[in-house]
């Protein structure tokens, strides 16, 4: 029996949830998409809360199993008590490829912003060789890029450059800072332009602030350092930006670094204020529509559509704003395909040995999609696309696209 | 963001709660902090089991047992939903599950007496068809069967327990291999539960089976891993291959049958059109004139307001992190106030692991309309209503009501909700 004596002074009441939190309740493990798919990983459980008891910053981190984790979060989001599951996963395999080194590979990997910029220079040559079989072959065996994942299209037009010569709207109501993200730079600066126009017919001024990568490619590459550096260039950037306006993200992974990861994950002074003004752009526009302030004139968008919610999406905290938004627009038929993780998770699907794993990810959901025969996917990830279209073979949307369509947009 | 009812929990009394405002045509949200236990604990809807947390006998009609709970004990969890909303909220459940697909049996009338993993005969008013062949007060001799290398289920202790428990006769137990499985792997339910759903699997430990259980009228009980996306098919497949009625007995966490409840309902709610917002802690209520404004939910990176007309508390107690507790005060997230039990520590447990746990009723002091109350009765807010765990006064493990109370209280919940 506990002691009659025992008597402290404080009442301490613990804010943050430790690792003591977990109660082992299996709750993460079971909807974990790796385990579901493999079984020689170990679930979140045993590599997160468990395995961190044992760990300390002196001692070399040598989990078994570890680079399996894929960071899709959906731990975090299940645990009932808010132990940040992926965060000591993080951590630990950031330890371990500090004490390792790092594959070529995934020192590229990391580098989205780098990647971008060569292949947007070089973009007929790279985009050839990104399709090109004998390439891909020599890439796989080189540096260990699967040779089956479609790799994504190079522009050469990039959306910093194309923002620059966008005439900017006589009058506005408001102003918004866009984090535009590397893939809307290099790779799909049409959904930027969309994007753009979609805010402008809300009498909303878009201001481009100087930004760098968000880190969260360099995050799960196992490269916190960099993430941070990067990080710390972003909050440097978008701190004067932010006494003035608030920040929308139209990529899902990107807009949590920038709300939650800096702050919690990379430790980034001062990076708080920042994420406290950024909004995922759909998430803005419903806060736009619940305070009356939505332009409601749409053209009609005759469209059966298949929302996909990625996993990082539901860690945002927010619920599914694009899915409220588009049932706004007369003719959109929406409905959600509820079948889990695409499985591709940002650059993990990408590598030669996790390939196999992220389509079986995926599998479910491909079925699903194939099944519903709509006219488009939509999710607000990149990747989340890129997997869907190429292990269902459907053509897909980020959501703000439709959005920009019914404003008589593309 | 806006909505005419929000519900904040995950357990079975926010899911009934949001089903009661859902059928009412109103608009709801369902606020997720983190899955309850429901996820991976409950299997069965109990609606009373034993008239006390000692009584040794088991009660057969929880109808008019649950009536004369609600005129002795006024203050009870019961007594407060009222016997309309009991009886009420069974018929929703039972009709949800029916529209859900999820094939379920029971009546209030009437418990099963279901056996355990360890053995014990458990009475249950509401379960899963697939468990009901392993009623106890049927004659018909049981086997009960364990995969080796799985840890989570052992035969011969439950046969042995329930020989001893319940005095049945003719109990024995079969142990079989699964493909694939053995000593030298590390598994649980979740794998095998998946691993039924392909055919040559299921056939494959149906052929032992029929082989080693001989016998007209067995019964065959397994752990409750038939299946986890499709249970239906699955078990109505692997109960023809076995060529024996079968029944599945719920394992500890994760239990398979927890999971296929909650995801069913969960998917069904949102297939309505009904929105969850995921990993957002409530953490604050703005509370201005006895009315709630909005609750301020921990999305990232900032707070996401969520403003309703109407609010119901369908929180758990501990499992969800809903109250914590310091030395001497345990606090609520919504209105942070010392709520009603300031006991100091040692008070808060029982000596006996296995006695009724004084924490366990730890919780909001309510209204008749079941708002949570100040120190004086007086409500906090007037359009917040309290169900399930969080409620003053709620533990459901002793007297087997673990279902019945939350459905039963966040039907009422919802009823006030829906009023106010």
């Amino acid at each position: 029996m506990i002691t009659e004596e025992f008597e402290p002074t404080t009442d301490t009441v613990e804010e943050e949830a430790s690792v003591e939190a977990c109660t082992k309740c299996t709750a993460c493990n079971t909807v974990c998409p790796v385990a579901r798919s493999t079984d020689i990983f170990r679930g979140p459980k045993a590599l997160g809360p468990d395995m961190e008891r044992f760990r300390s910053p002196q001692e070399a981190a040598v989990t078994p199993g570890l680079d399996l984790c894929s960071g899709c979060k959906l731990c975090e989001v299940t645990c009932p008590s808010q132990v940040s599951i992926q965060e000591y996963i993080r951590r630990a395999q950031n330890q371990g490829a500090r004490e390792k080194g790092r594959s070529l590979r995934d020192w590229v990997l990391g580098r989205t912003r780098l990647l971008g910029k060569l292949g947007s220079m070089t973009a007929p040559l790279a985009n050839f060789g990104n399709g090109n079989p004998l390439f891909r072959v020599l890439m796989e065996r080189f540096v260990g890029i699967h040779r089956r994942r479609p790799l994504p299209k190079y522009q050469w037009l990039t959306f910093e450059r194309w923002f620059k010569r966008h005439p900017q709207p006589a009058k506005s109501r408001r102003k918004v800072a866009y984090f535009y993200g590397c893939w809307v730079n290099y790779n799909d600066r049409r959904l930027g332009e969309r994007a753009v126009a979609a805010l402008e017919r809300n009498g909303i001024e878009v201001v481009v602030p100087r930004q760098q990568c968000c880190g969260i490619p360099a995050v799960v590459n196992s490269n916190m350092d960099l993430a941070r550096r990067y990080g710390l260039q972003n909050v440097r950037h978008l701190t004067p930006i932010v006494e003035e306006m608030d920040i929308v993200a139209s990529s899902t992974s990107c807009g949590l670094m920038l709300k939650h990861d800096y702050s919690h994950l990379l430790e980034i002074a001062g990076s708080e204020h920042v994420g406290a003004r950024v909004y995922d752009i759909m998430e803005y526009l419903w806060m736009l529509h619940e305070a009356g302030e939505l332009n409601l004139e749409f053209e009609t968008v005759p469209m059966r559509l298949l929302y996909h919610a990625p996993c990082h999406l539901k860690s945002h905290g927010i619920g599914y704003p694009a899915m409220r938004l588009l049932r706004l627009i007369p003719g959109v038929h929406l409905e959600e395909v509820d079948e889990g993780c695409c499985g591709i998770s940002g650059t993990f699907g990408v590598k030669v040995e996790k390939y196999d794993l992220s389509m079986k990810i995926g599998s479910r959901l491909f079925e699903a999609v194939k099944a519903a025969g709509s006219d488009q996917v939509l999710a607000d990830c990149e990747t989340c696309r890129m997997q869907v279209e190429h292990g269902a073979g459907a053509t897909s949307a980020h959501p703000i696209e439709i959005l920009a369509r019914a404003y008589g947009h593309g | 963001m806006k909505t005419d009812v929000a519900v904040i929990g995950t357990g079975l009394a926010a899911l009934a709660a949001a089903r009661t405002v859902q059928q009412s045509g109103r608009q709801v949200v369902l606020v997720w902090p983190g899955l309850s236990s429901l996820y991976f604990l409950s299997a069965t809807v109990d609606v009373l089991g034993y008239p006390t947390a000692t009584a040794a006998e088991p009660i057969a009609h929880p109808a008019e047992a649950v009536a004369r709970l609600i005129a002795q004990e006024p203050t009870h969890p019961y007594a407060r939903a009222g016997m309309n909303a009991v009886e009420a909220s069974i018929a929703l459940m039972l009709e949800w599950f029916k529209e859900a697909g999820l094939a379920w049996e029971g009546a209030i009338d009437r418990n099963f007496l279901l056996p355990t993993a360890t053995g014990m005969p458990k009475p249950c008013c509401l379960a899963p068809a697939s468990m009901t062949a392993g009623d106890l007060s049927r004659p018909q001799p049981l086997v009960f069967c364990g995969f080796t290398g799985y840890q989570d289920f052992a035969p011969e202790f439950a046969a042995a327990n329930l020989t001893r428990q319940w005095g049945a006769a003719d109990v024995s137990a079969v142990r079989v291999t699964a493909p694939g499985y053995g000593a030298e792997r590390l598994f649980t339910s979740i794998d095998l539960a998946r691993s039924f759903e392909d055919a040559a699997f299921r056939d494959a430990v149906a052929g032992q089976l029929r082989e080693r259980v001989t016998g007209d009228g067995v019964r065959v009980g397994v752990p409750g891993v038939l299946g986890l996306t499709m249970p239906n098919e699955t078990f109505a497949a692997f109960q023809r291959a076995v060529g024996h009625p079968v029944f599945e007995i719920p394992t500890v966490p994760p239990s398979v049958i927890a999971l296929r409840l909650f995801d069913r309902l969960r998917k069904h709610l949102q297939e309505a059109g009904i929105e969850i917002i995921w990993a957002a802690p409530a953490h604050a209520a703005d509370v201005t004139d006895q009315r709630c404004r909005s609750i301020l939910l921990k999305a990232a990176g900032h707070e996401l307001p969520v403003e309703a007309a109407a609010y119901v508390l369908a929180l758990e107690d501990w499992v969800d992190g809903a109250f914590r507790a310091g030395v001497h005060t345990v606090r609520d997230p919504f209105f942070h106030q010392a709520i009603a039990w300031n006991k100091v520590p040692t008070d808060r447990t029982a000596e006996s692991l296995f006695a009724s746990q004084p924490f366990e009723e730890v919780g909001y002091a309510l209204t008749d309309r079941l708002q949570p109350a100040d120190v004086n009765g007086k409500p906090l807010a007037r359009n917040v209503f309290c169900a399930g765990g969080a409620m003053a006064g709620y533990d459901p493990s002793g007297t087997k009501s673990r279902g019945g109370m939350a459905i039963a209280t966040g039907y009422r919940a919802a009823q006030e909700a829906l009023a106010a």
